[in-house]
C-alpha cells in the first residue's frame, strides 16, 4: 500500500468515528449504510461486530446467536476442577448492545449467497452487504463404533462450555480414589491444541487435593505428537511422577500417543471401555472429544470442501489479507470453522503451520476482517493484516506455560513467524532449570488475559 | 466518546513526521495488542498492565529490550522477536497517545498508612504515589494494577530473572517480602 492510500485509509477510519458527518462515496452511491450480518457470537463473531462498530460506527452490525449468554471454554478446565466458578467465564451480549451492535437470538438455517441474505430458524431473512461466518466447530459422532452424540450426557466431552463442563466435573467428584480418568484426543485440527494436555494435568492435580492420589489420568492420543510436548512432560514430571510414555507406567498420568494404541476406534458404553487396535482401556470417567470440523451452517453454505466430512475439506479456507473466504469475497470465515495456512500435523517436524483454532487468533482474525470489511464499504484499499496468537495453559499449583504464534501475510500467502513463536522456556538457555517464578507468572497472566480477552471480545 | 479519542489520535500520530509512517497499520497492529492489554490499551486484567498512556520512551525501551534479549519476560520476549524496529516505534507512539486511564482498585486505610511509608525509596524516581515519573523512561505507577506491579516486584526480586535496570532491582530487592504487595496496593490505589 503506498503511503498516501495508507494515510487516507486511516484517516478515514479516524474521520468516521469521530464526524460520522462526513461522507464517503461508496456509502453516499448506495444511500444507505453498509449491512453486514455476523453469524455467531464466539471470540470470532463477538470482537468483530464489536470492531467493526469501532472502526466505523455507522455500518450497520447484526450479530446472530441462539444463546443469550456465552460461556469461555479457556480456563474452563479450572472450572471443571474446582479452581474458578463458571460465572467468571460468562458473558452476555449487552456491551456488544451498547456499541450499537443489534442482537438477534436466533440460529442461521440457511444462507442464500447468490441473494445475499440469511434465513433464521425463527422465520427471519437479514440480507446482508458483507458477511460473517463464525459458527465455531461442529463435531464428528463418527469415526468411533458404539458411540454417538446422545451419548453425551454420560460421556461428556466438555469440549463447548456449560453443562458439559459442570456434568464431567461432578463425575469427577463422585469418583473413588484408585479411579481411571480416560481423556481420548481426536486427530487434529481441534480447538485449543494444549487443551487436552492441560485438562489431564488439572485433573490430576485434583485428584492430588482432594484425596484421590491413587487415581489415574490416561491419555489416549489418537495423535503422535503435540503441543507443548517438552514443558507439558517437564510439569507431569515435577508434579504428577511421569516417567515416560505409554500405558502401565508409574505416573499418575499416562500418554499413549496413536502410533501405540492411542487412536481409538470403539468404546463399549456399558463397561465405559475404549478400544484401539492395540489396546482396551476401561475408565471410571470417561471423556471423549470427538473429532471436529467446521460448524454445520458454514458446511451447508458451502464455504468448506466438497462435502466438508474430512479433515482436508472439512475447514473454510481463507483469503490471507483479508480473512474473506476462499470461495465467496462477501463472506468473511474466522475463527475455529477456517483453517489458515496449510494443514499442519503435530509430530510431522516439515508441516507448514496453520494457525491454531484458539479464542486469541479467532479475535485477531476478527479484527482483520472487520478492517478489510471497513475499507471495503468505504472504497478505501485492504489494510496490511496482523495475526498473533498466544495461549496460556495453567498446569498445576503456581504453575503455567504458554505458546505463541506470529503470522504475517507475504505476497499473499500466509507466513509463520519463529522469531516471534515459541513456547515458555523449557531451560534456560545455559541449560539449568527455569526459575520457579516464570511459571508463576504465568499462571497469573493467564487469568489477566482472560479477563482481557473476554472484555476485549465482549463489553 | 472512546472511539473517537482512539481512532482521531491514530490519524494525528501519522501526520507527524516519524519513523512510524514506515509502519503500513499501526492501528492494525496494536489491534491485535489489544487481546492482552485490554481495548485501547486499557486493561481490565488484574495480572496485565495498561498500557495506553505510558510513555513512548518507556514502552519503545521495554519492548526493544525484550528484543534484544537484555531484559528477560515470560512471554512478551517471544512475540516481540517478530516485529521490526519500526513497529516497535510505531506501537509505542500510538499508546503513549492514548489517554491514561487508571484502574479503579480501593484498599484500606492500612494500607494507605503502611504503603506511604514503604514506597518511600519509589519516590525519587517514580514520584509521590507513583504518580510523577521523573523522566520519560520511567513507568507511571499509579492507577496501574496492583497485582501486575506485584509480579514485576517479584521479577526484579528474584536472582534467575533478568532485569534491566540496576537502581530498581537494588531497591526492589531492599524491601521486605511482606512490603512487596503493600507497595504495589499503595500505587495502584492512587489515580493520576
Ligand atoms: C477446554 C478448552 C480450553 C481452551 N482454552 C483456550 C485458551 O486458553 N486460549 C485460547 O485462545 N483458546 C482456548 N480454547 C479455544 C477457544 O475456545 C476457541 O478457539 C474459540 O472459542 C473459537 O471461537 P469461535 O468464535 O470461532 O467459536 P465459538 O466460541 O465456539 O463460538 C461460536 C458461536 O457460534 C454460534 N453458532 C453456531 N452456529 C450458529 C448458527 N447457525 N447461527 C447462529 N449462531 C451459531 C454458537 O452458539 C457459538 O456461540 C479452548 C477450548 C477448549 C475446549
Amino acid at each position: 500500500m503506498s503511503q498516501i492510500n495508507r494515510r487516507q485509509f486511516i484517516q478515514a477510519f479516524a474521520a468516521v468515528s469521530a464526524a460520522p458527518a462526513l461522507s464517503f462515496p461508496s456509502i453516499a452511491r448506495a444511500g444507505a449504510k453498509a449491512k453486514v450480518v455476523v453469524i455467531g457470537g464466539g471470540y470470532a463473531g463477538a470482537t468483530a461486530a464489536k470492531y467493526l462498530k469501532l472502526l466505523d460506527g455507522r455500518i450497520d452490525v447484526t450479530l446472530i446467536e441462539p444463546n443469550a449468554l456465552y460461556v469461555s471454554c479457556p480456563l474452563s478446565n479450572e472450572v471443571m476442577v474446582g479452581h474458578r466458578d463458571i460465572g467468571t467465564l460468562t458473558v452476555g451480549y449487552d456491551g456488544l448492545k451498547k456499541r450499537g451492535v443489534n442482537v438477534l437470538h436466533d440460529y442461521v438455517t440457511r444462507v442464500d449467497r447468490a441473494r445475499k441474505v440469511v434465513m433464521t430458524k425463527g422465520g427471519k431473512t437479514l440480507p446482508y452487504d458483507a458477511l460473517v461466518m463464525a459458527p465455531g466447530v461442529d463435531f464428528h459422532y463418527v469415526g468411533i463404533e458404539g458411540y454417538n452424540e446422545s451419548m453425551i450426557n454420560d460421556i461428556p466431552h466438555a469440549w463447548k462450555a456449560g453443562a458439559q463442563t459442570l456434568l464431567l466435573k461432578k463425575q469427577l467428584e463422585a469418583m473413588p480414589d484408585g479411579g481411571v480418568f480416560v481423556i481420548t484426543v481426536p486427530k487434529g485440527p481441534f480447538r485449543c491444541p494444549p487443551g487436552p494436555y492441560e485438562r489431564a494435568s488439572l485433573v490430576a492435580n485434583y485428584f492430588q487435593h482432594h484425596g484421590k492420589k491413587k487415581s489415574k489420568v490416561i491419555i489416549l492420543d489418537a495423535n503422535d505428537s503435540h503441543s507443548k510436548k517438552g514443558l507439558f512432560n517437564q510439569a507431569w514430571a515435577k508434579m504428577y511422577g511421569w516417567e515416560k510414555e505409554g500405558l502401565g507406567t508409574n505416573g499418575m498420568i499416562e500418554w499413549v500417543k496413536g502410533a501405540e494404541g492411542g487412536a481409538i476406534n470403539k468404546l463399549d458404553a456399558k463397561t465405559k471401555t475404549v478400544s484401539s487396535d492395540f489396546v482396551d482401556v476401561k475408565a471410571d470417567v470417561l471423556n471423549i472429544i470427538p473429532p471436529h470440523k467446521a460448524g454445520k451452517i458454514a458446511v451447508a453454505a458451502g464455504l468448506t470442501g466438497e462435502t466438508g466430512n474430512n479433515f482436508e475439506q472439512g475447514w473454510c479456507k481463507v483469503v490471507p489479507m483479508t480473512m474473506a473466504s476462499a470461495v465467496d469475497p462477501n463472506i468473511y470465515t474466522i475463527g475455529d470453522s477456517c483453517v489458515a495456512g496449510e494443514m499442519s500435523t503435530y509430530g510431522n517436524p516439515n508441516a507448514a503451520f496453520d494457525m491454531p483454532k484458539s479464542a486469541h487468533i479467532a479475535m485477531t482474525q476478527a479484527k482483520v476482517a472487520a478492517a478489510a470489511i471497513v475499507a471495503k464499504v468505504n472504497g478505501l484499499p485492504t489494510p496490511q493484516p496482523y495475526y498473533a496468537n498466544t495461549c496460556y495453559s495453567v498446569v498445576g499449583d503456581e504453575y503455567g506455560i504458554s505458546v505463541a504464534h506470529l503470522y504475517r501475510v507475504e505476497n499473499g500467502t500466509f507466513k509463520y513467524i519463529p522469531a516471534g513463536s515459541g513456547i515458555s522456556p523449557v531451560t534456560m538457555p545455559d541449560k539449568s532449570p527455569v526459575p520457579a517464578i516464570y511459571r508463576k507468572l504465568e499462571a497469573e497472566y493467564a487469568d489477566g488475559w482472560l479477563r482481557n480477552v473476554m472484555a476485549d471480545a465482549f463489553i | 466518546m472512546k472511539k473517537a479519542v482512539m481512532y482521531a489520535l491514530t490519524a494525528a500520530s501519522l501526520c507527524a513526521a516519524h519513523p512510524a509512517l514506515a509502519v503500513d497499520n499501526v492501528q492494525g497492529l496494536a489491534m491485535t495488542c489489544n487481546n492482552c492489554h485490554g481495548t485501547g490499551g486499557v486493561s481490565v486484567g488484574l495480572s496485565m498492565p495498561s498500557i495506553a498512556g505510558l510513555s513512548e520512551s518507556y514502552l519503545k525501551n521495554i519492548m526493544t529490550e525484550w528484543k534484544t534479549g537484555a531484559r528477560a519476560s515470560a512471554n512478551m520476549t517471544r512475540l516481540i522477536k517478530g516485529y521490526t524496529d519500526d513497529e516497535i516505534a510505531a506501537l509505542a507512539q500510538y499508546y503513549s497517545k492514548l489517554p491514561w486511564k487508571p484502574a479503579a482498585q480501593s484498599v484500606s486505610a492500612d494500607i494507605l498508612a503502611k504503603g506511604k511509608e514503604v514506597t518511600e525509596r519509589c519516590e525519587t524516581c517514580h514520584g509521590a504515589t507513583g504518580g510523577q515519573p521523573d523522566d520519560a523512561d520511567t513507568p507511571m505507577l499509579a492507577g496501574q494494577w496492583a497485582k501486575y506491579m506485584e509480579l514485576e516486584l517479584l521479577k526484579y526480586r528474584d536472582e534467575g530473572f533478568q532485569m534491566t535496570h540496576k537502581k530498581m532491582t537494588r531497591n526492589a530487592r531492599k524491601m521486605e517480602e511482606g512490603d512487596v504487595a503493600t507497595a504495589a496496593k499503595f500505587h495502584g490505589a492512587h489515580s493520576k
